[in-house]
């Protein structure tokens, strides 16, 4: 007995139970579930050479808005601006490009287009964060006033300038621009070919069908990898996960509280406008409601992924399984024809509740609840 | 007699028209525990919040080994050397052991913020830093959330030395805590004591735990000091008295029984 001290009540565990305590292990679970269900009710077309694109097209969208919403949301903040953002980013960019630059600069490349609309949703990221942390006042009301305001400002720019609520028929500045091709361009082509050279990947007259991904895959990736090593390696990373804990004692230990979290108001803008000009650049077009209710979703996927509304917790990989999760099911209807496709709606709504009660659980179990 | 490390001088706090300190002195020396005592309202959490830099005071002098010393923020008392562990801790329950203990001060590689964390290092040091003043945890990692009272308070102790508290305030450490570790923070403070280099100031309600590690008090009743002294100078009764602030143990129980 006195050999006993209070480190030994504190059970080893198993590399397999330390594994599913982990907070991505609810994500992959669903997301393993999702997977094999949809590529028996499609008879695998959602895994054919062309599924996969179109899948991993939708997935990388949902992902880079929600890695960006999660961050923010381990640090404790909402952010429903970030669809407005997406439109407003779009608007930005399309509109200098049919129009050009601003008072009078002269024509706009597809560089030029990116950088200034980043310069402003950046500054719109910072103009929010600065508001929250100043006012004290939730996020999700400050946020919310700029998901009105900056779809007004985008329809109102649209009308006053552009006389029509959307843009299209851009030229294809993917052909001449090597910046647009970064965006709205095609990647992972060795891979396709690849797959062509091995006898996959061919249509019905026997040529190869699919010749790659889009960019945003790489984007997604780009975002997740970056992500995940800041999340989880860097100082800022333990900031963050401080922040959102309790952001007072986070402050009493010297973290930067409020410039953390502004830093993640700009991220988030960062993922919309990365977003918007990968739809920018891939479909040469722009309209005011592009973006509609994508904050909702990067918030859903991010809760999916195991990460606590309360902040503090959660992991960049197990929203990353989120997203492919919701990015199948929202695509299944396409290779389930005896599907209707509000079902995705029906399935959100579940899967968020469900994921809501699971990480609740888990974070009682942490702070010793159960 | 040695130089106090920190010395208080006629200190004088006021909030507009109220008086919540009113002229109080305080020697803390190296190596020693002082006792600070007094009921709710006496101005003990009004005293901690002026030697750790919360607030300006309105009136006196904070000497620090001697020299006069102005503290503008929490930051400027941090540095020199005067480490608050507050009720509520500042630790966060969601993060590990290490994330707690180096939270803000992380050891990394390469740019500030940016820099990769050296989490081998840090777990050591942080395991290594709590077995010196009593407790041994299994796992670093483990979520501080999975850990007793006493065993987070000791986090908290442990973190505030080793990054260079000279003087330890302890805030009603034992309050909120179970008899056993009740027990395990004053093991813990005597633990302190022994390194010889640390000052403990121990604010504290229970007059038992004072005299069991206290070697010196101070008693603080309506922001003024009622009684002060070394531990061999008090009697029991006295400091029950003092304890009580000021009035007779034996008036409060007449006025007890008239009721």
């Amino acid at each position: 007995m006195s050999d006993r001290n209070e480190s030994d009540r504190l059970q080893q565990e198993s590399t397999f139970q330390r594994l599913i305590r982990r907070p991505e292990a609810g994500s992959f679970a669903v997301m393993v579930v999702v997977l094999v269900l949809i590529a028996f009710a499609s008879n695998g077309n959602a895994m054919n050479a062309l599924g996969i694109k179109n899948n991993l097209s939708i997935i990388s969208q949902f992902g880079i808005i929600a890695t960006g919403a999660a961050l923010l949301m381990i640090a404790g903040e909402f952010d429903l601006s970030i669809g407005s953002m997406i439109g407003f980013a779009g608007m930005s960019m399309a509109m200098m490009l049919k129009w050009g630059l601003p008072f009078g600069l002269g024509e706009a490349t597809p560089f030029s287009a990116f950088f200034i609309t980043l310069a402003m949703t950046l500054s719109l990221g910072w103009l929010i964060g600065t508001i929250v942390v100043r006012s004290g006042l939730s996020s999700f009301i400050v946020s919310l006033g700029f998901l009105f305001g900056l779809r007004g400002v985008t329809e109102v720019t649209f009308r006053l300038i552009n006389q029509s609520t959307q843009i299209s028929g851009l030229q294809d500045f993917k052909e001449t621009s090597f910046f647009a091709r970064l965006f709205g361009g095609e990647s992972f082509g060795w891979f396709y070919d690849l797959a062509f050279a091995l006898g996959f990947n061919l249509n019905r007259r026997g040529e190869q069908w699919v010749t790659g991904l889009d960019a945003r895959v790489v984007w997604w990736m780009l975002v997740v990898l970056i992500a995940y090593i800041i999340l989880s390696r860097t100082q800022i990373g333990n900031w963050i996960y401080a922040t959102g804990d309790n952001k007072e004692s986070a402050r009493a230990n010297g973290v930067p509280v409020n410039r953390v979290k502004v830093g993640l108001f700009m991220t988030t803008a960062l993922c919309a406008t990365i977003f918007a000009a990968c739809q920018v650049f891939d479909t040469n077009t722009a309209d005011a409601a592009k973006g509609n209710l994508k904050e909702l979703e990067a918030i859903a996927i991010a809760v999916v992924g195991g990460i606590l509304m309360t902040g503090g917790f959660g992991s960049v990989i197990g929203v990353a399984f989120g997203a492919v999760t919701f990015g199948l099911v929202a695509n299944a209807v396409f290779y389930i024809p005896w599907i209707d496709g509000s079902f995705y709606r029906v399935f959100v709504g579940a899967v968020l509740l469900a994921a809501v009660f699971a990480n609740e659980r888990i974070r009682k179990r942490i702070t010793g609840g159960i | 007699m040695a130089e106090p490390y920190v010395r208080l001088e006629n200190i004088v706090k006021r909030f507009g028209p109220f008086t919540a300190l009113n002229g109080v002195n305080l020697d803390v020396h190296s190596g020693e525990v002082h006792a600070l005592l007094g009921d709710n309202g006496a101005g003990k959490s009004t005293l901690i919040k002026v030697m750790s830099g919360v607030h300006a005071p309105s009136e006196g002098t904070i000497y620090v080994e001697g020299k006069p010393t102005v503290f503008n923020s929490p930051r400027d008392a941090t540095v020199a050397g005067i480490g608050t562990v507050y009720q509520d801790l500042a630790i966060n329950p969601l993060m590990s052991v290490t994330r707690n203990f180096f939270m803000g001060r992380e050891l990394y590689k390469g740019p500030r913020g940016l820099g990769i964390m050296k989490m081998g290092e840090m777990n050591e040091i942080a395991h290594d830093e709590m077995l010196k003043i009593g407790i041994d945890i299994s796992d670093p990692t483990q979520a501080v959330g999975t850990m007793s009272g006493g065993q987070r308070q000791t986090l908290a102790i442990a973190r505030a030395i080793h990054f260079g508290a000279k003087v330890l305030i302890l805030d009603e450490p034992t309050s909120a805590l179970g008899q056993k570790q009740q027990m395990g923070v004053l093991k813990t403070i005597k633990k302190v004591r022994k390194r010889g280099d640390i000052a403990v100031i121990f604010i504290t309600h229970n007059e038992i735990h004072s005299q069991l590690v206290a070697d010196r008090y101070t008693f603080l009743a309506l922001g003024q000091v009622i009684g002060a002294g070394k531990k061999d100078e008090l009697e029991h009764n006295e400091i029950r008295r003092l304890m009580a602030g000021g009035a007779e143990m034996r008036d409060l129980e007449q006025e007890l029984a008239d009721i």
